[in-house]
């Protein structure tokens, strides 16, 4: 049988000199070679070489995190670009958005790319932490992969804040003059927190460049290494989570129970929840192809929805930053209108009690949840009172971002979305 | 150290590699941390200056707010006194309209009264009044720097 023409040409140069230089092992043929792939390739080793079909089923994970990976990488291509543009000025950023909508060839696709990924990618982290919670995959041994998931959507929330600023538009201003604020009412270092964030009182010159440097490599930097080890505990906590099946049994052998007097190899120190141990062989599939081509059709899927997106919708941009004038009502981004909402009844309890205790409750869920029940199953029935607990938070948090987003008109006051609002008087 | 067997026991001259090591490692880092979060806080301030110059008294007629936009400030002249008011909310530091007689922030519906008090919404504090005092040329200067009560007043 003829092969496909560019896989002749493929198959020859990896035969060349210089093709076996470049890959240690070439396309796999065999099962064998699909297992050597995965483990002698560096872009791949993060992956297994053999996969749980239940891992690979689309209604257990729905691939949120994969999705949020994929927005992360869009978002630092797109970002990159942008960088060879942007200068973190008051007297030129707002004219560099301006010119990469109207004088940049495809200027406008690549920032309206970056602001809906950046969008996306806060809904996506949060739906991954939800499926993340809703199949107890939480549970030992991975607690403190959830902590580490904590901690990136809590950057997330940081990375698209700095971004916000960047624009140098009314929108900008004003939601960052309202974030900032609701910082300074911390305990103790409030004040002084918001002066070195800011660089000085008042949003500025030196609160721009502060951000510049958080959102361009800071803050990338720390999500980029939080990513890669969350990854790498996925691997080391066995795979995703999945219910427990006969012939399943993991084993946990701690170090020291080993006895010390003779000599192990690498693979007797392995932790005993590598996907490998006790598992059931007709269970796993290679993961060559089978997860390999999952994951690049859902990266297609992805660039596609937000190219998809980019082309149908603008990034928003107001005029330009105005500190006399704030628009009425000056809102926060979308994501922190629940916070806000809860702020303006009062900004101690909305601004520093309830996120605190949220994001502490977040942390430690892992450790204050004792059910070993439930894991690896959707809405498992032994699970109900943390499932509803959850829900309700989730619930409430929608609810007062729902409201926040759509039903605050001038002077926050109540409005309905379809409603028009009333003339606002302005004097000074 | 053999590390199948570990040695249990601490030599003197051990225990004080170790305690002067982990203090000296410590005392790096937090001095690193210190001076890296000192290196952040801002010595100068490239900002208005907080002390200016808002005019001549007969700029502003009697009975007049008036807001000077750079300044976020209202300049308020009731007969020949004169006082400076803070249009910055004390909630989440938007600017403050005047609205009949009090003012009100458009981002959370906090409303002040004419003194700057809190009459509803989520402001914690009244607005802030300013020091006025007349400059060498007689010019009106604000110091905000300094805050005061509401019923301190300059008067010509």
């Amino acid at each position: 049988m003829k092969e496909f023409l560019p896989k002749r040409i493929w198959q020859w140069f990896e035969r060349t000199r210089v093709g076996r230089s470049i890959f240690r092992v070439g396309l796999p043929q065999s099962n064998l070679e699909r297992a050597q792939a995965m483990v002698s390739s560096f872009l791949l080793h993060m992956q297994p070489a053999k996969v749980n079909r239940h891992s690979l089923r689309a209604s257990y994970s729905f691939g949120l995190g994969l999705i949020s990976l994929y927005l992360f990488l869009i978002l630092t291509f797109t970002g990159v670009l942008l960088m060879f543009y942007y200068v973190p000025s008051t007297d030129h950023a707002y004219n560099v958005m301006k010119d990469l909508q109207f004088v940049v060839s495809a200027g406008l696709i690549m920032r309206n790319m970056h602001r809906w990924a950046a969008h996306l990618m806060v809904i996506f982290v949060l739906l991954h932490m939800c499926r993340v919670f809703y199949t107890g995959a939480y549970k030992r041994p991975r607690e403190f992969n959830w902590v580490l998931g904590v901690g990136l959507f809590l950057l997330t929330l940081g990375l698209s804040f700095t971004g916000y600023l960047l624009p140098w538009d009314q929108l900008a201003y004003w939601a960052i003059t309202v974030g900032t604020n609701i910082a300074a009412y911390a305990p103790y270092i409030g004040p002084e927190l918001k002066y070195v964030m800011l660089g000085g009182n008042a949003v500025g010159q030196e609160a721009l460049i502060r951000f510049y440097a958080l959102h361009v490599i800071v803050l990338p930097a720390i999500a980029g290494f939080l990513i890669a080890v969350h990854i790498w505990r996925v691997r080391k906590d066995g795979g995703l989570s999945r219910p427990d099946e006969a012939g399943d049994t993991v084993q946990q052998v701690e170090l020291s129970q080993l006895p010390t007097s003779k000599t192990y190899g690498l693979m007797e120190l392995a932790r005993g929840t590598t996907p490998q141990v006790g598992r059931n062989p007709e269970d796993e599939v290679f993961a060559w192809p089978h997860l390999i081509f999952r994951e690049l059709l859902l990266f297609l899927l992805v660039v596609a929805a937000v190219l998809f997106l980019a082309v149908f919708w603008n990034a928003p941009l107001e005029e330009l930053a105005n500190p006399v004038h704030p628009p009425n009502p000056a809102k926060a981004p979308w994501y922190f209108l629940g916070l806000q909402e809860l702020v303006s009844y009062s900004a101690f309890w909305g601004g520093v009690v309830v996120p605190g205790v949220l994001v502490l409750a977040l942390v430690l869920l892992p450790y204050l949840d004792h059910n070993r029940k439930g894991v690896g199953r959707w809405f498992a029935r032994d699970r109900v009172v943390a499932n509803t607990i959850f829900t309700v938070c989730l619930v409430i948090a929608i609810v007062l971002t729902i409201i926040g987003t759509l039903f605050r008109g001038p002077n926050w006051s109540w409005q309905e979305p379809w409603k028009k609002p009333p003339a606002v008087t302005e004097s000074h | 150290m053999n590390p199948i067997a570990p040695d249990k026991h601490v030599s003197r001259r051990g225990f004080f590699e170790l305690t002067l090591g982990w203090i000296a490692a410590m005392f790096a880092v937090c001095a690193s941390a210190v001076g890296a979060v000192r290196f952040l806080v801002p010595n100068v301030l490239f900002e208005p200056s907080l002390v200016f110059k808002a005019g001549k008294p007969e700029d502003f007629p009697d009975g007049s707010v008036t807001f000077l936009e750079e300044e976020r400030v209202f300049l308020v002249r009731q007969g020949n006194t004169f006082r400076c008011l803070s249009a910055i909310c004390t909630h989440l530091g938007c600017t403050v309209n005047r609205t009949g007689q009090g003012y009100h922030c458009p981002c959370h519906g906090s409303v002040f009264d004419d003194q700057g008090g809190v009459k509803s919404g989520p402001a914690p504090r009244a607005l802030e009044w300013f020091l006025v005092t007349l400059s060498k040329d007689s010019r009106l200067l604000v110091d905000k720097n300094q805050r005061v009560n509401s019923d301190k007043y300059l008067v010509l």
